[in-house]
C-alpha cells in the first residue's frame, strides 16, 4: 500500500472564522490508517471545529478537508450522508437522544442504514454493541438513569454499531473521574485493535493521550505546532510545549 | 440606530423563518418519509392535547352561553341563544382558542425539546450518523401539527356546543333535537368552511415557528428557555395574524 492510500483523513491549510475569531488559520493533518492521532490544544484552540469540519457539520472557508480522498464540501448530501457511515463520531457530551432508551438509541442508527436486517438480527447487534462497552445489563435504561462515564460508553457503542472505518473523538474523558477516564481510554485502545478504526482523539487530558496516542499533534494559534509520540513531546524542551505536559 | 438594528433584527428573523419555511416545502416532499415519527408526532400532538383542547372547549362554551343569556333576554330574543352560539363558536372562537391553547402546549413543547436537542448535541449526532434531522424532526412536527390541529378544532367545536346545551339548559328547558335543530339551521357553508381552512395554517404557524426557534436554539440551557417561550410569543401573534388575513379574504370572496 503506498504512502497516499494510507492516509485516511488530510486537511490542507484549512482555515476558518468565526467572524472576527479566526480559529484555525491553515491547519495541515494526515491521519493514517489504522493509527490513533491526538490532537492536543488549549480550550477554545478550534480541535472541535477541526473534527466538525471532517464530517461536513461545519465547512471551512478556505483549504481542503478529504476523507477517503473525497473533499467533504464537494460531496453532495447522499453522498456525504454516505460516506458518514464509515465515520463515527463520539460527541462531548455523548448526545445520546433523551426520548429513547438505550435499545432505542443503538437501533436507530441501524434502522435507517441496514434495514434488512431483521428484529433478531439488530437485537444481536444491539447486544453485542453493548457487550463490547460492557454495559449489557442498561439495554433498557433512559438516558437520564446514566452516569457520565456511562454514557460516553452507551455513546460509544451506538457509534460503533456501524462498525466504521474511522472514529473521531471529541473530549472524550472530559468530566469523567480519573478512573473511569482511563476506562474510557482503555476502551479508546480496545476498539483500534478489535476494529482496526484509525481515530482522530481531541483531548486535553495527558493521562488519555499518553495511553492512547500513536502520535499526538500540538495545536497551538490555528496551525500544527509540532507532531511526534508522547515520549518525543514529553522530552522537548520547547516552552510552547512544556505546559502540556507539566 | 437602535431602532435600525432592531428593525434590521425583525427583517433578519423574518427573512430566516420564510428561508426555513422554504426548507420545508423543499424537503417534505422528498423520500425517505419518516412515517413511524410521523405517526409518533400524530399521537402526542392531537391526542395527548385533547384533555386540555377539550377541558377549555367545555368551559367556553359554557360560559359563552351563560354571559350571552342576559343580552339576549333583554331584547326577547333568547331563542336566538343556541343560533348565536354556535355561530360564535364554529367561526371565531373554536378555532382560534385552540389554536392559542396549542401554540401554548405544543409550540412550547416543540421548541424547548428541539431546542435541548441542539444545546446536547443531538441534532449534530443525527446528522452525522447519516440521518437529515430537518426531515426527522421538523417536517414530521409540522405536518403533525397542521394535520392535527383542524381535528382537534372541530372536537373543540363539538365539545364546545354539547357544553352550550348544557348552558341553555341551566335556565330553561331545551329539548336536545330542538337546540341541534336550531344550531345546525343557523351554521352554513360560509361559516363552517373558512373556520376550517384557517386551522390547517394555525397548525402549520404553530409547528414551523416551534421547529425553528428550537432548531436554531442558541447555546446553552437559557437558549432553551428563550426558543420555548419565543415560539409560544410569536405563534400565538401569528395566529392573529392568520385570523385576521383569513377574514378579509373570506369577505372579499363573500363568504362572511
Amino acid at each position: 500500500m503506498s504512502s497516499e492510500e494510507n492516509i485516511v483523513i488530510r486537511t490542507e491549510k484549512l482555515v476558518k472564522s468565526f467572524g472576527e475569531n479566526h480559529v484555525l488559520k491553515g491547519f495541515d493533518l494526515e491521519l493514517n490508517r489504522g493509527e490513533n492521532l491526538v490532537v492536543l490544544g488549549k480550550s477554545g484552540s478550534g480541535k472541535s471545529v477541526l473534527i466538525k469540519c471532517m464530517v461536513g457539520l461545519l465547512y471551512p472557508d478556505a483549504g481542503v478537508v478529504s476523507v477517503f480522498g473525497k473533499e467533504i464540501p464537494k460531496l453532495t448530501q447522499i453522498e456525504l450522508d454516505q460516506l458518514r457511515t464509515k465515520i463515527g463520531f463520539l460527541f462531548q457530551s455523548s448526545a445520546l437522544y433523551d426520548s429513547m432508551t438505550v435499545r432505542e438509541n443503538l437501533e436507530f442508527p441501524l434502522r435507517r442504514h441496514w434495514m434488512h436486517k431483521s428484529k433478531e438480527e439488530v437485537n444481536e447487534l444491539v447486544i453485542e454493541a453493548l457487550r463490547n462497552v460492557g454495559l449489557e445489563r442498561a439495554v433498557d435504561l433512559m438516558p437520564s438513569e446514566l452516569s457520565g462515564g456511562m454514557r460516553k460508553r452507551i455513546g460509544l457503542a451506538r457509534t460503533l454499531i456501524l462498525k466504521p472505518e474511522i472514529m473521531l473523538y471529541d473530549e472524550p474523558t472530559t468530566g469523567l473521574d480519573p478512573i473511569t477516564g482511563r476506562e474510557i481510554s482503555n476502551l479508546i485502545v480496545a476498539i483500534q485493535e478489535k476494529y482496526h478504526t484509525s481515530s482522530i482523539i481531541i483531548t486535553h487530558d495527558m493521562e488519555c493521550a499518553k495511553i492512547v496516542a500513536n502520535r499526538i499533534m500540538i495545536l497551538i494559534d490555528g496551525l500544527k505546532y509540532k507532531v511526534g509520540t508522547y515520549e518525543e513531546l514529553k522530552n522537548s524542551d520547547d516552552p510552547k510545549i512544556k505546559p502540556f505536559f507539566a | 440606530m437602535a431602532k435600525q438594528s432592531r428593525r434590521s433584527e425583525f427583517l433578519t428573523e423574518v427573512g430566516n423563518i420564510s428561508a426555513f419555511t422554504g426548507k420545508f416545502f423543499r424537503e417534505g416532499f422528498k423520500p425517505r418519509y419518516e412515517w413511524s415519527e410521523l405517526f409518533r408526532q400524530c399521537y402526542i400532538i392531537g391526542y395527548e392535547s385533547l384533555p386540555l383542547v377539550g377541558i377549555t372547549a367545555f368551559i367556553m362554551g359554557l360560559v359563552l352561553t351563560v354571559q350571552s343569556r342576559p343580552t339576549l333576554e333583554e331584547f326577547g330574543a333568547a331563542s336566538y341563544l343556541p343560533a348565536m352560539v354556535a355561530v360564535s363558536i364554529v367561526r371565531e372562537i373554536g378555532p382560534v382558542i385552540t389554536a392559542l391553547i396549542c401554540a401554548g402546549k405544543i409550540g412550547s413543547s416543540i421548541g424547548a425539546e428541539l431546542g435541548s436537542m441542539r444545546v446536547t448535541e443531538q441534532i449534530d449526532a443525527m446528522e452525522v450518523s447519516g440521518t437529515n434531522p430537518f426531515k426527522y424532526l421538523v417536517v414530521t412536527r409540522v405536518i403533525a401539527c397542521t394535520m392535527m390541529l383542524p381535528i382537534l378544532v372541530v372536537l373543540a367545536d363539538g365539545i364546545g356546543l354539547y357544553a352550550s346545551y348544557i348552558g341553555v339548559n341551566l335556565k330553561g328547558i331545551v329539548s336536545w333535537n330542538l337546540y341541534t335543530t336550531q344550531v345546525f339551521e343557523s351554521l352554513t357553508f360560509s361559516d363552517v368552511m373558512p373556520a376550517l381552512v384557517k386551522t390547517y395554517f394555525f397548525g402549520f404557524a404553530i409547528g414551523i415557528i416551534g421547529c425553528y426557534k428550537g432548531y436554531f436554539s442558541n447555546k446553552g440551557t437559557e437558549g432553551v428557555g428563550i426558543a420555548a417561550n419565543s415560539a409560544v410569543v410569536v405563534s400565538s401573534l401569528m395566529i392573529f395574524v392568520i385570523d385576521l388575513i383569513a377574514v378579509q379574504i373570506a369577505d372579499i370572496l363573500g363568504l362572511t
